[in-house]
């Protein structure tokens, strides 16, 4: 199996006029844990809807282990698992319910739904499971939310905004959670509005009016900027770019 | 500037503020921070007198308010998480709005308006439907909005969640810029590397208070110190080990390929993991509130 488990070749979005994403090559490393940063509009969310198949390209090539898979984007949605913190789970129902919906629609059978319901219950205080998501704290709804994209078992997580609103230790549990993840062989994509979360990543990339102006891993890219936080990077680079 | 004693607030079992003091500095940027549920905006709203508090004293230059914070609303400017504008108007169109609801004198008006375009970057937009702006100009606009008053105190509550890194960027040197012009500023935000731009930050959580101090006090007096081990050893067998014993798992943490360990006690935990460097790194206000906290837990009421 090659290195990378997805390769994207001069990607393309166009809307009319405009070209949301223009022509980026990059490559999603088996095992790693990639980042996507960049200001509204830079195309963060749409090059990610364009990997799961949730969009149609412009133009470009995207490949899953090195198999050309632009012509049938189901092949990579199969093995994908999404998570957000704030829209990925039903508001109005129970968290038992949201992972019986969430396990159905991943196809289980209803012997392993109801091994999953007994996991959510290991995970979940019992006097919570039985009230509408909506009324649970946040660090509770984003152990259900992960919970639930793991239930198709994917081999790639897409993580959009995972940690906003949740309390510090919170997030460092669940940073703990995705680093088990990891380790068990997972690829795992997140797309982030915090800048001090890039460090939690192998690799960070910077998007900026749809190209990719910064790439790299977060500790040499530190010290190449000779900085300790990421504001300071983000900021440099987009000024350049917006000079260029 | 303003001093609040033992305020609470419940809604119904809900204790949303418990008992918590807090004394706010004058032309500095005050930061509250804390997870949703911390009670940051109801105290805002109490502040502003948007809800009753159920007990406590609010003063405001030595001076009791206490009429609905009639004193307060005079001099503050608040910016609501979700605020309002008028989307099928322009900015221009709102701004005129605002001002008139102000009460904000023609020339002046006229004056002001120039001059916040310009100081937000703005002013290439003036024609632009407010409905039609990014997530992030929109939030520059509330903000303009609120300074044609010309507060001297200025409230935002969560005035960047789900605001782009950039736009975020951008707002904090608008906010800088009016700290330099001698206005108090009141924040509140979930993100504890955006307290570190604050001047004096109050870190809340579950309602109380676990620490509130000058930033650059609060850093300096943190007495335990932190440290980043590079691993010698596969990172999941440490991973591992550290999940058997959830106490020491506790002083840890992973930052990408480095673990971060918090020496408190006496006892050097890090001997737990092989490395093969440890280096002393400066402490995050991130690392500050989860001390404070576990502590606030172990003993409550020993904090101040």
């Amino acid at each position: 199996m090659s290195e990378n488990i997805i390769e994207v070749k001069g990607l393309t979005k166009k809307y009319g006029d405009f070209t949301a994403v223009n022509s980026i090559n990059f490559n999603i490393k088996r095992g790693e844990i990639l980042t996507l940063l960049g200001p509204n509009g830079a195309g963060k969310t749409t090059t990610i809807k364009m990997i799961t198949g949730l969009l149609k390209i412009s133009s470009g090539k995207i490949f899953l282990n090195g198999k050309d898979t632009t012509d049938t984007p189901d092949e990579i949605k199969k093995i994908s698992g999404y998570m957000s913190q704030k829209f990925s789970l039903y508001p109005l129902l129970t968290p038992l319910e949201n992972v019986e919906f969430f396990a159905g629609i991943s196809g289980l059978k209803s012997k392993e739904i109801k091994e999953k319901k007994s996991e959510l219950k290991k995970i979940v205080p019992e006097n919570l499971l039985k009230i509408k998501v909506e009324s649970l704290p946040p660090g509770v709804k984003q152990k259900i939310a992960l919970f639930s994209a793991l239930l198709s078992k994917p081999d790639i997580l897409f993580l959009d905004e995972p940690t906003s609103g949740v309390d510090p230790e919170v997030r460092r549990d669940f940073w703990f959670e995705i680093y088990e993840l990891k380790a068990t062989g997972k690829t795992i994509l997140v797309s982030t509005h915090n800048l001090d979360e890039v460090e939690f990543s192998d690799r960070v990339i910077i998007l900026h009016r749809g190209e990719i102006i910064l790439s790299g891993e977060p500790e040499k890219l530190l010290k190449e900027y000779n900085t300790n936080s990421f504001e300071g990077i983000f900021k440099e680079v987009i000024a350049e770019n917006e000079k260029a | 500037m303003i001093k609040v004693e033992n305020l609470s607030k419940s809604f119904g079992a809900i204790k949303a503020l418990d008992n918590i003091s807090f004394e706010i500095p004058k032309g500095k940027i005050t930061i509250f921070a804390g997870a949703d549920g911390a009670g940051k905006s109801t105290l805002f709203k109490i502040l502003i007198g948007l809800l009753k508090k159920d007990k406590g004293k609010i003063f405001v230059d030595g001076e009791i308010s206490e009429n609905n914070s009639e004193k307060l609303r005079k001099i503050a400017g608040y910016m609501p998480e979700r605020f309002s504008l008028y989307q099928d108007l322009t900015v221009e169109e709102n701004f005129d709005f605002f001002g008139e609801v102000y009460g904000v004198e023609k020339p002046r008006k006229k004056e002001m308006k120039k001059t916040l375009l310009e100081k937000t970057g703005m002013a290439a937009f003036r024609k632009r439907r407010a409905g039609a702006l990014s997530g992030g100009m929109k939030q520059k606009l509330a903000l303009s909005t609120i300074l044609l008053s010309s507060p001297e105190l200025i409230i935002l509550d969560e005035p960047t969640t789900g605001v782009d890194p950039l736009s975020r960027i951008e707002f904090f040197n608008i906010i800088e810029e009016l700290k330099n012009e001698g206005r108090t500023i009141l924040i509140s935000t979930p993100y504890l590397d955006e307290a570190e731009k604050g001047g004096f930050v109050v870190l809340m959580k579950g309602g109380k208070i676990l620490k509130q101090q000058e930033l650059k006090e609060l850093k300096e007096s943190f007495t335990p110190k932190l440290f980043r081990l590079t691993p010698s050893e596969n990172i999941f067998k440490i991973m591992k080990k550290l999940v058997k014993d959830s106490n020491i798992r506790e002083k840890f943490y992973i930052r990408g390929n480095f673990i971060h360990y918090l020496h408190t006690g006496e006892k050097d935990f890090s001997v737990y993991i092989p490395h093969s460097e440890s280096i002393e790194i400066p402490p995050k206000l991130e690392d500050i509130y989860i001390y404070y906290e576990r502590i606030f837990k172990g003993k409550e009421g020993d904090i101040n």
